[in-house]
């Protein structure tokens, strides 16, 4: 249930960053919403179940977006890896203190990309511009706090649902990583 | 014995009373209204009375008078508070229809020159509306209502009134996405109007293109009109496709730097027409 739900809103968010952030087809200041759904499932959902989202609302983004077919899917999984490394790896299991990370793997994620289509295809992408990809994260963050709100509110409100198959990563309030956890 | 004689003296000042009673003050009284009523004359006592209660009834009068226009005043406040809001909500529908008028008039113009477009060329279009646009910062391309259903086929160029748009890269039965001109990865063959030299248009992600391919020894100026070559059979030949705006000749190399605007407005882009044309298999 959860997995079709999640699958929805990111459609819903492509749709909406598609439609009403982009108000002509050079805006730059559009909150990449995709994105923070892609941060949320790296922290909130397992690897399959985050994989099942992702897979096909990435896709959705590639029939949106962009002249390279699989560059967005790619660009998913690997801030989905890279998130859930940091997830793993990180402290503080609190999503909200998280969303910091979310802009610095967006920056890191979006220039191996960029890299990447530069080597195979110089002639394709728009010259990396810092200050255009800085107001992109700084927008990022400042929708990555409302979204994951929002996102877990969906989240709790499916766990408690008769629907709900399993009880998904429930916080323990403890904000900090237990001993010997993970 | 003193109780009595209080009595007495109490019960003769009473009789004193009733006899000055009946002998003054009622005869005066008969007579005031014999006479008054006799000779009908506005007398001493009536302009003594009538000075004395004019002052009290005129102050009584102004007092009802302000009564009476405080809550005219007061009735009309709330009159004109519904008039207010009637001639607000007049005044926004006005604003509204105004608006409407407007933008039916920009949607007007627009449509009228895509319909003089169309009646002008040749070959058949489709005119269709944008549906979305690319969020990437790297990628230029929008996605409109029209797919092959429709008649719309990869490799179709796209255009407005004004001049090129693009063209088209991939379709589904009802939407397609269109490679915009200004995107880095589009390439168009074009000529400069004025010398009939040759180049390629490439866009730069932002709102210009560079024309590349064009070398130093032709004459080139700003304000030249840039078209369509036609070379390649994709997009029909002399359709506007911008303005030179600025050239650079570097010391190096053989070409010149040439920046053109492009003729359309990719910032209010919204209808365009795809001219339906044979795409050779090789290109689709």
């Amino acid at each position: 249930m959860a997995v079709l739900v999640f699958i929805f809103l990111g459609l819903l968010l492509i749709v909406l960053q598609t439609t009403v952030f982009m108000l002509n087809p050079v805006w730059v200041a559009a909150p990449d919403l995709f994105y923070i759904l892609v941060a949320y499932l790296a922290y909130r959902f397992d690897l399959f179940r985050g994989l099942l989202v992702l897979l096909p609302v990435s896709v959705a983004m590639d029939v949106f977006s962009g002249v390279i077919l699989g560059i967005y899917p790619a660009i998913c999984l690997a801030a989905f890896a890279l998130l859930k490394i940091l997830v793993v790896k990180m402290p503080v299991r609190e999503s909200y203190y998280q969303v910091p990370f979310v802009g610095v793997s967006y920056l890191l994620v979006n220039k191996a990309a960029f890299l990447a289509i530069t080597f195979l295809k110089p002639d394709v992408p728009i010259p990396w511009s810092w200050p255009m990809m800085l107001l992109r994260v700084l927008l990022l963050m400042l929708f990555a706090f409302p979204l994951f709100r929002f996102f877990e509110f969906i989240d709790s409100r499916l766990q408690h649902s008769p629907l709900s198959v399993r009880v998904l990563g429930r916080r323990s309030g403890n904000v900090f990583r237990q001993e010997g956890e993970e | 014995m003193r109780k009595n004689g209080n009595g007495k003296r109490s019960g003769s000042g009473r009789s004193i009373k009733i006899v000055l009673l009946s002998g003054v003050l009622l005869p005066l009284v008969l007579i005031f209204l014999v006479s008054s009523l006799g000779s009908q004359k506005f007398g001493t006592l009536h302009r003594l009375v009538a000075e004395v209660a004019g002052p009290v009834q005129l102050v009584f009068a102004r007092a009802i008078d302000h009564l009476h226009a405080f809550r005219r005043d007061y009735v009309d406040l709330f009159a004109s508070r519904e008039e207010n809001k009637r001639l607000w909500k007049e005044l926004q529908e006005c604003r509204e229809a105004a608006n409407k008028n407007r933008e039916a008039m920009a949607t007007n113009t627009r449509l009228r020159k895509l319909l003089e477009f169309k009646e002008a060329s040749e070959q058949p279009t489709v005119a269709a509306r944008i549906t979305g646009k690319d969020p990437s910062l790297w990628f230029r391309s929008v996605v409109i209502d029209r797919g092959s259903s429709d008649g719309v086929a990869k490799g179709m160029p796209v255009v407005t009134g004004d001049g090129v748009v693009g063209q088209v890269f991939a379709v589904s039965p009802n939407f397609a996405k269109v490679l915009l001109a200004i995107s880095p990865s589009s390439a168009i063959d074009v000529l400069l109007q004025k010398s009939r030299v040759r180049g390629i248009l490439k866009g730069a992600g932002s709102l210009t293109c560079s024309l590349e391919y064009v070398l130093k020894t032709v004459d080139v100026q700003e304000g030249d009109q840039v078209v369509t070559a036609g070379y390649g059979g994709l997009f029909p030949p002399g359709m506007t496709v911008g303005v030179v705006s600025k050239v650079m000749k570097q010391r190096r190399g053989m070409f010149l730097e040439i920046e053109v605007t492009p003729a359309v407005d990719f910032l209010t882009l919204e209808d365009l027409l795809v001219i339906q044309k044979e795409i050779p298999f090789a290109e689709q």
